[in-house]
């Protein structure tokens, strides 16, 4: 009675339905592994990326120095440990003049265990990436953004979740491969360098192997404060005949709505000048986003524009060696509080090396 | 009281998850298999990197090919961040490591 009581009192539908996936993926019997190869041994690695920056926004510039390290502990075959730090130096000079000054904010994004239950099945615990859409989770480091400015839509969901996800992607046949996502966020903080509100939500893709065409839809409810939904939409495509990559997400929240659709081609099949140009990617993105039921002052807090925002960017990426990439672009905004120009020209490197006996190449 | 209960609800949940999975029999996987005919082994690397071009290829350029340990390790780490299949991920692993 008090569990009943509890649970129908307590749970909202959205975890009810969290609750009635747990149990469906547990039904399943893991007939395969799920593991990973025993042969050879995962070993602990510390990567992540590193960059330098000038950001250049209506005239301003700002400094910007970035590390992200990130440590993969691997525990057997079915643990992983995963974490991402974020240090973050922005400085800029004084409106009066003067020297370059700012704050350096230091963020843990996530750190979190995997348990790898069986091939359709992941259940991880702690403090992970809220999986909303696909750019926080697989497109934010540095060294795989095409472009480096934030999307201006990123805000408008949860970047980092305190709690428990469920996760997975399997074929459903053999043009058809579905990844899923489901997770509750028990922690509310404020902490300046663990933020995270109380929220569940999921995500479900589907992926087209042959066209490598993928969609997908992502949902979160707030568990506080206005209790409001969120939802998304997000694409992505690589066409197989040219080197060409194509990411777009939708999203809506009370906080406001937009979108973005970039697309990145890679000058690899240029028949001239090869071996400089295979290296030289162009990048362009336009977004637009639709402000919502937030004051100004709130906005601010988010992040987010406070007034409706038109953006178009275009970029240029030179990979001087594999992990090492030179930026440069340039882009317009365009909104009712003022239009201005973001140039950015930068660096970004990512690192990999083995906390222990890596083995022969 | 009502966070307390949500805790609970997640905390049973995950003891299921580990109870059944743990259960579960290993099987032999692709890169477990002890050897490979050279025609069979060249087939693997290259439905394995027809595989890593539909989904590592989708979000960053190709790595450089590290050694084998350091591999299984990114390998497992992109398994969950970017919800990659079973299946693909083991050919992807013997193609970065073969």
């Amino acid at each position: 009675m008090g569990l009943k009581r509890c649970l129908r009192g307590v749970l909202p539908a959205s975890a009810g339905l969290f609750l009635f996936l747990c149990v469906t993926l547990l039904s399943v019997t893991p007939g395969l592994a799920g593991g990973q190869s025993s042969d050879e041994k995962a070993v602990p690695i510390l990567t992540g990326s590193a960059g330098y920056f000038n950001f250049v926004t209506a005239g301003q510039n700002e400094v910007n120095a970035q590390i992200n390290p990130v440590l993969l502990v691997p525990l057997g075959d079915r643990w992983l440990v995963e974490s991402r730090a974020e240090f973050e130096g922005a400085f800029q000079r004084p409106p009066d003049g003067g020297s370059y000054g700012g704050m350096v904010s230091k963020n843990l994004d996530y750190l979190q265990a995997d348990y790898i239950a069986n091939p359709y099945l992941t259940v991880t615990l702690g403090r992970f990436l809220t999986p909303f859409g696909i750019f926080n989770e697989r497109l934010y480091p540095i060294w795989i953004r095409s472009l480096q400015q934030d999307p201006l839509i990123l805000p408008l969901s949860a970047e980092s979740s305190d709690g428990m996800m469920l996760r997975g992607g399997f074929p459903v046949n053999a043009k058809v491969n579905l990844n899923y996502a489901a997770y509750v966020s028990a922690v509310s903080s404020g902490h300046s360098n663990l933020e995270s509100d109380r929220n569940v939500g999921g995500r479900v893709g589907i992926f087209l192997p042959g066209p490598r065409v993928e969609v997908g839809a992502s949902w979160q409810k707030l568990l506080q404060d206005e209790r409001t939904h969120s939802f998304g939409f997000h694409f992505a495509w690589q066409p197989t005949r040219l080197p060409l990559n194509i990411h777009s997400e939708y999203a809506r929240s009370n906080h406001g709505s937009g979108y973005w659709i970039d697309g990145a081609y890679r000058l690899s099949q240029v028949l001239f000048w090869q071996k400089a140009l295979r290296r030289l990617e162009f990048a362009g993105r336009a977004e637009q986003f639709f402000s919502g039921q937030i004051s100004p002052d709130e906005a601010e807090a988010l992040e987010l524009p406070a007034a409706n925002t038109r953006e178009g960017e275009f970029g240029l990426n030179y990979y001087l060696h594999d992990g090492l990439k030179a930026v440069a672009s340039y882009g317009r905004q365009f909104s009712s509080a003022g239009n201005l120009n973001l140039w950015t020209v930068g660096i970004a490197y990512r690192f990999a090396v083995a906390l222990g006996r890596a083995g022969s190449q | 009281m009502k966070f307390k209960c949500l805790v609970i609800t997640w905390l049973l949940a995950l003891i299921s998850v580990i109870g059944a999975a743990s259960s579960a029999p290993r099987s032999r996987t692709a890169t477990e298999a002890a050897v490979y005919s050279p025609a069979e082994a060249d087939a693997m690397r290259l439905e394995g990197e027809k595989r890593f071009r539909a989904n590592c290829n989708r979000c960053h350029a190709a790595p450089h090919k590290f050694p084998p340990r350091m591999m299984a390790t990114m390998v497992r780490h992109m398994r969950v961040r970017a919800s990659i299949t079973d299946e693909d991920m083991r050919y992807i692993l013997y193609y970065m490591t073969q």
